[in-house]
């Protein structure tokens, strides 16, 4: 790859498309158009055509969608059949009893993806070891593809009990099944996830198939359309894990770019965050329904193996489980809580002031954008505070009164007996509490001092609150990257391909053999090098998971050094009891039994050259602004981004942005990066 | 005190949500650690933190039931060692006549100081698979006397100063049948009560510590409004409920759990003086875990989310007697007094039902069936492997029952069939819905859920708690009842037998015990349900064409489409 080539980075979301394109020459132009559903795959083409129509030297086009992830909550997939062991056709829909909600005996569990007709059984058995309890017999597989055929499914997952263990038997179910029922896609749990835990594979395995046969044509779709017009570079497409993989893989199995487009906002922030010289950073993307906060530590991202889709937001407590669909997939473990711009304010029955998780949306939104919105919002409150303009924002596609800020924050203002300013500034507060509790899970939940840390603040609202946050948390630092409002797109071009391997062991961690350890990855390693040949150099990850014998869950921890040595299998088990110390504030009696639970190896692809500069300042209305902090009404000068320089200068400032302000308290700096054109806030030491 | 009711809601919410947060951090620190299936896997424990008076000011997702009972326990620990907290220490109970609600729910509790000044406790519970006593598991319904149920301990210091007290460390270890699994799960509640502190600690830092207690203090007050205000909303009345166990914990016998629940302005009275005497086997109560069982059921029928601290319970009164099922005295055993308290709620929704009828559902499969399988592995080990079957809803005023969804008194979860599979010598053949088992009504109970397991070793414990077999689930407001539960023994020459609702027998290599919990009450007039709703059960195999042609009066065509006018002739003929 040479840094001379130019890219893309094409996000698409709900309701835009957002395009960043990278020329060889460094230059970059955004485009944010409507998404175009349900043929998502329209505006793809038409804005990356129109984008990148000069430039006939594009090295990539790298992708993130939520159109799988549409597809799970508006129910839109492929009729799917699930092929299970004979007696568990209903693990899908028992799920793991986890309730979402501990008192509201009213709540109804959404029903599963494959409706109990759908589900069909196989006599055949496994033991925990993988052996045979009971052979697969092909006949009645056979009998199960007629019937599959006559309820005409599209896609079928096949998850049989203890196929970790074993794949066998699924493996031929796969062959009998695309041989009676051609056209009709296939997913095997043991190809998605050789993982134990029944519920979770299958549920994992549902969802692939679920939304395959769809993100098979729509990325077909998009391949033809670029190829129409010209473009034959490759199409990328962003991993949940925030690594990129080939289209073709992502037609296999998409459920692995189920939630591209947070990622990749995370994996800018990295990206960012690295070029400066951070890392350890607390990424933070304020929208307007949701906050979500992911953590950065020594320069690497921290990984989830575990998601909902579709999961309640407002829950606030990760614990909470059952909403959604679950996916145990390789993701960048991101904590979601429904706070954002648009989150109403209200009162509840004993008169305490409340915000969210009810969103006023897009639609009519906050009652400033005099859109029919009448309930006060986090972003009214805002306006009240003076932080954002009364003016127009995004190219004058949205006009802020704040006279309707002003009359929407007096209704929960009046019955609390307090000033218009008093109240707002207790929404914006309140509102930094609920986002408080997302920043926390990813980071003080886990161990982590957010003291330790440097806040990186993007999407539409989260500079605002970037700085009263950091307070809040005791960080001293914050970073606002240039093109907040697409920061995901931007993020693309950040990605790296990223593939994953994993075999599930069960082995006395102390005990075990390392040539036998050094097989396992070493066949790992080389099945994803075959399979990665288009790319030229690899870099290597191998980790480990472990626990104390007796426990349930395990802790990953990467292996000391490139082989398995006596001496490195030593060092692990002592990484495993810091890092379970670190984690959990105990550890085993020395020589306590530890487990070896899974081997897990990933091959990273070479790092994209990506300086992505800011586009030119948009123009400034006011010169200075009256805002509220703390108890005290101050005129703030209002500047652009790229009248900040590398010279420190002291808050309070407001730096208006296309779509977003920079607020810079009093008692923090603000000064620019210049490369990146980042800007840098520091908590004064007198605050 | 220098709390005031309307001071700074703002910071009041932020703390809030710290103390929530801090919460979570502990459960998640508990399951991630813990060692037993019940723990790890089953989710039964719990993590919350109180302030210096002991009060609850937040509780992580866990068992309700067991955020209830803390403040008896918490009462307890300072009558007992109040004026003796030290910093570091650590306290650990399970007496249920030293705060406790059984032998198995271990207690274990850290008092917070900065400095010298106490800020206030973590406080953990959490179910342990064995404390000793006369079978695997430890508990066994008939049990009749508590020392038999294991090691009791009444507040004892498991660390003083930060020193792990040994003594206390060795009596535990040699009365428990698998010390390491005992003292993994005691170990992960202390390590949850250290992360608690860690965080709690902080937040003196940045509050200090008058403040923080005033803030936490003015949270349960808050709380405390809320419910009263909703509680004051209801209409006065007052109503009473019988509701049935179906054994005694040793013989087939009806034991009445009687309930009068009286609303009174903004406070509920619910007097269970009427209920059976003390019973013969474990399923007696004590009075705290039947408090805990009322506030949930209260909780539950709020319309309003409320935060999880104690001044929920301040509006409300349980009265007991000593000497029944509700208020266990010395010697009665409650290891199983589970079911009693699942009864308890059923009965309390059962007279609430009578005086806020859209409020309340229908009977559930009436709590969590245990059962308890231990042995000796061929390698000679022992194991307990503690299994529950949970999971179905009853009809409420605006919907059908949930099938599958942990009984919202346990918020339980299932343990996998892989896990089991690997971790003990178990097989389990089935898990599943069973169709024609949901109450019927114009909605529908949950379906009841099955499950089997083919024992694999000889001379292996089984113990057995499961309810609703005489009585079943109760639908409301015409809907019918849920199917009755069913135990089932088959052995390996194919013949079966039919078991009780509660037992503890001895089973060999190669039989299988099923079990079936019951099925979920209905709502309303099962002739007014939607016949497409009928039709689309039978076609995902919930209900039989018969059961919606004999249970609900619909006609359905051979391609499964309703048959209008035949169905409305059936439905008219039968009102008629």
């Amino acid at each position: 790859m040479t840094a001379a080539s130019a890219r893309v980075g094409v996000d698409v979301g709900g309701t835009f498309t957002d395009v960043v394109h990278l020329s060889s020459t460094g230059a970059v132009q955004v485009r944010k158009v409507l998404s175009t559903p349900p043929d998502y795959d329209r505006a793809v083409v038409a804005s990356v055509s129109e984008l990148a129509a000069a430039d006939c030297d594009l090295e990539e086009i790298v992708h993130g969608t939520t159109v799988a992830t549409n597809a799970v909550l508006e129910r839109r997939g492929a009729r799917t059949a699930l092929v299970t062991t004979k007696g568990f056709r209903d693990v899908l829909e028992l799920r793991r009893l986890r309730i979402p909600h501990m008192y509201d005996l009213f709540w109804r569990k959404p029903p599963p993806l494959v409706e109990r007709r759908l589900r069909l059984e196989l006599t055949e058995r496994l033991a925990a070891d993988g052996s045979v309890l009971e052979q697969l017999r092909e006949d009645e597989v056979r009998e199960v593809a007629a019937r599959l055929r006559e309820l005409g499914v599209e896609s079928v997952a096949v998850c049989l009990l203890h196929a970790y263990a074993n794949p066998e038997h699924e493996e031929r179910v796969g062959a009998v099944l695309e041989d009676e029922l051609p056209g009709v896609s296939v997913s095997l749990s043991s190809r998605i996830l050789r993982e134990q835990r029944e519920y979770e594979r299958t549920a994992t395995t549902v969802v692939n198939a679920y939304v395959r046969p769809l993100m098979s044509s729509y990325l077909r779709s998009i391949r033809s359309g670029l190829a129409e017009r010209g473009f034959e570079a490759p199409l990328r497409i962003m991993q949940s894990s925030g690594g990129v993989m080939t289209a073709h893989d992502a037609e296999e199995r998409p459920v692995f770019a189920l939630e591209s487009g947070p990622a990749a906002g995370v994996v800018a922030a990295l990206g960012i965050a690295t070029r400066i010289g951070y890392e350890n950073v607390i990424s933070f993307d304020m929208g307007g329904t949701t906050a979500k906060a992911s953590l950065i530590e020594r320069g690497a991202l921290t990984r989830g193996r575990e998601y909902e889709a579709g999961g309640s937001l407002s829950a606030g407590s990760r614990l909470l489980r059952g909403s959604g669909e679950l996916l145990r997939i390789p993701t960048i473990d991101i904590a979601e809580i429904g706070a954002g711009g648009g989150s109403i304010a209200w009162l509840d029955a004993a008169g305490g002031l409340m915000v969210g998780p009810r969103s006023a949306g897009a639609e009519p939104g906050p009652a400033c954008y005099g859109r029919g919105g009448v309930e006060p919002t986090v972003t009214d409150a805002n306006v009240v505070l003076g932080y954002m303009p009364g003016a127009t924002l995004a190219d004058g596609e949205i006009s802020v009164s704040v006279e309707r800020a002003a009359e929407a924050v007096l209704r929960v203002a009046a019955p609390l007996g307090l000033s218009l300013e008093a109240a707002a500034r207790g929404i914006h507060e309140i509102a930094n509490a609920r986002m408080t509790r997302a920043l926390r899970s990813v980071s003080s939940e886990k161990g982590r001092d957010p003291r330790d840390f440097t806040l990186l603040a993007y999407g539409g609202s989260g500079p605002i609150h970037a700085a009263g946050l950091a307070e809040e948390l005791g960080v001293a630092t914050v970073l606002v990257p240039p093109l907040a409002g697409l920061f995901s797109a931007v993020g693309l071009l950040f990605a790296r391909p990223e593939f994953h391997d994993v075999r599930p062991c069960h082995l006395d961690a102390r005990s075990a053999d390392p040539a036998a350890l050094e097989e396992l990855y070493a066949e790992m390693e080389a099945g994803l090098r075959a399979a990665l040949a288009y790319l030229p150099e690899l870099e290597w990850s191998r980790t480990a998971e472990l626990r104390y014998e007796g426990q349930s869950w395990e802790v990953e921890v990467e292996l000391p050094s490139r082989r398995v040595t006596p001496e490195a299998l030593a060092a692990l088990v002592a990484r495993f009891e810091d890092e379970h110390e670190r984690l959990y504030g105990v550890r085993g009696q020395a020589g306590s039994p530890v487990q070896l639970r899974a081997l897990r190896v990933a091959a990273l692809g070479p790092m994209p050259p990506a300086d992505v500069l800011a586009p030119a300042d948009p123009p400034v209305r006011d010169a200075e602004r009256v805002a509220r902090f703390g108890h005290d009404a101050l005129a703030v000068p209002v500047r652009t981004r790229s009248s900040i320089d590398a010279e420190p200068e002291e808050g309070p400032l407001l730096v208006d942005e296309y779509d977003t302000t920079v607020v810079v308290r009093p008692g923090w700096t603000v000064r620019r990066h210049e490369a990146t054109s980042t800007l840098i806030l520091e908590r004064g030491t007198r605050s | 005190m220098t709390t005031n009711a309307h001071a700074d809601p703002v910071t009041q919410e932020i703390v809030a949500n710290a103390l929530a947060s801090i919460a979570d951090e502990m459960a998640t620190t508990i399951f991630r650690t813990a060692h037993s299936t019940v723990v790890r896997d089953g989710m039964d424990f719990s993590a919350a933190l109180c302030d210096a008076r002991g009060e609850t000011v937040a509780q992580a997702v866990s068992v309700p039931f067991h955020l209830g009972s803390l403040p008896v326990a918490m009462e307890k620990l300072l009558a007992r060692y109040g004026d003796e907290l030290r910093p570091g220490d650590v306290y650990v109970m399970n007496d249920p006549f030293d705060g406790g609600i059984h032998l198995q729910d271990v207690f274990v509790f850290k008092p917070v100081f900065s400095g010298e000044t106490l800020v206030g406790f973590a406080a953990t519970t959490a179910h342990h698979g064995d404390v000793g006593g006369r079978l695997p598991g430890s508990s066994a319904c008939d049990n009749t006397e508590i020392f038999q149920e294991g090691i009791r301990l009444p507040w004892l210091r498991l660390y003083a100063e930060g020193e792990p007290v040994e003594d206390v460390f060795k009596i535990i270890s040699a009365n428990v049948r698998i010390p390491r699994m005992t003292l993994g799960d005691l170990g992960a509640q202390v390590a949850a009560c250290s992360v608690a502190e860690r965080s709690l600690l902080a937040l003196v830092e940045r509050y200090g510590v008058e403040r923080l207690q005033a803030l936490m203090g003015a949270l349960v007050e808050h709380t405390e409004r809320l419910v009263r205000s909703e509680i004051a909303s209801w209409p006065d009345g007052s109503a009473s409920f019988v509701d049935y166990l179906d054994s005694d914990g040793i013989e087939r016998v009806d034991v009445p759990i009687h309930v009068t629940v009286t609303i009174a302005g903004d406070e509920v009275i619910a007097d269970f003086s009427e209920s059976s005497p003390m019973v013969r086997g474990a399923l007696n109560s004590t009075r705290s875990f039947i408090q805990a069982v009322v506030y949930q059921a209260i909780r539950a029928a709020l319309s309003v989310e409320v935060p999880n601290t104690s001044g929920a319970f301040r509006p409300i009164t349980v009265v007991t007697r000593p000497g029944t099922i509700a208020e266990v005295v010395m010697p009665g055993a409650s290891s199983m007094r589970g079911v009693t308290g699942f009864r308890a709620f059923d009965a309390v929704n059962g007279a609430l039902a009578q005086l806020i009828p859209d409020r309340i559902a229908a009977a559930g499969e009436g709590g969590n069936t245990l059962a308890i399988f231990g042995a000796e592995r061929p390698t000679g080990e022992r194991f307990v492997y503690y299994e529950l079957v949970t999971g179905t809803w009853g009809a409420t005023p605006e919907g059908d029952g949930n099938d599958g969804l942990a009984n919202p008194c346990s918020v339980a979860a299932n343990i996998p069939v892989e896990v089991a599979e690997s971790e003990y010598p178990i097989l389990v053949e089935r898990y599943g819905l069973v169709p024609d088992t949901g109450g019927a009504g114009r909605y529908r109970g949950g379906l009841a859920i099955e499950r089997a397991w083919r024992c694999l070793t000889d001379d292996t414990s089984l113990i057995v708690r499961s309810d609703r077999r005489a009585h079943p689930p109760y639908g409301l407001h015409g809907g019918r009842p849920g199917a009755p539960s069913l135990n089932v023994l088959r052995r390996p020459d194919g013949s079966e037998e039919e078991l009780p609702s509660m037992f503890s027998t001895t089973i060999g290599a190669g039989e299988v015990f099923y079990h079936r919990i019951a099925g979920g009450g209905g709502y309303g007039d099962p002739l007014e349900r939607d016949p497409a709703a009928v039709a689309a059960d039978v076609a995902q195999e919930k209900v039989s064409v018969r059961a919606a042609l004999e249970e609900y009066g619909v006609v359905l065509r051979p391609d499964g489409s309703v048959d209008e006018e035949a169905t409305r002739e059936e439905r008219n003929a039968r009102t008629s």
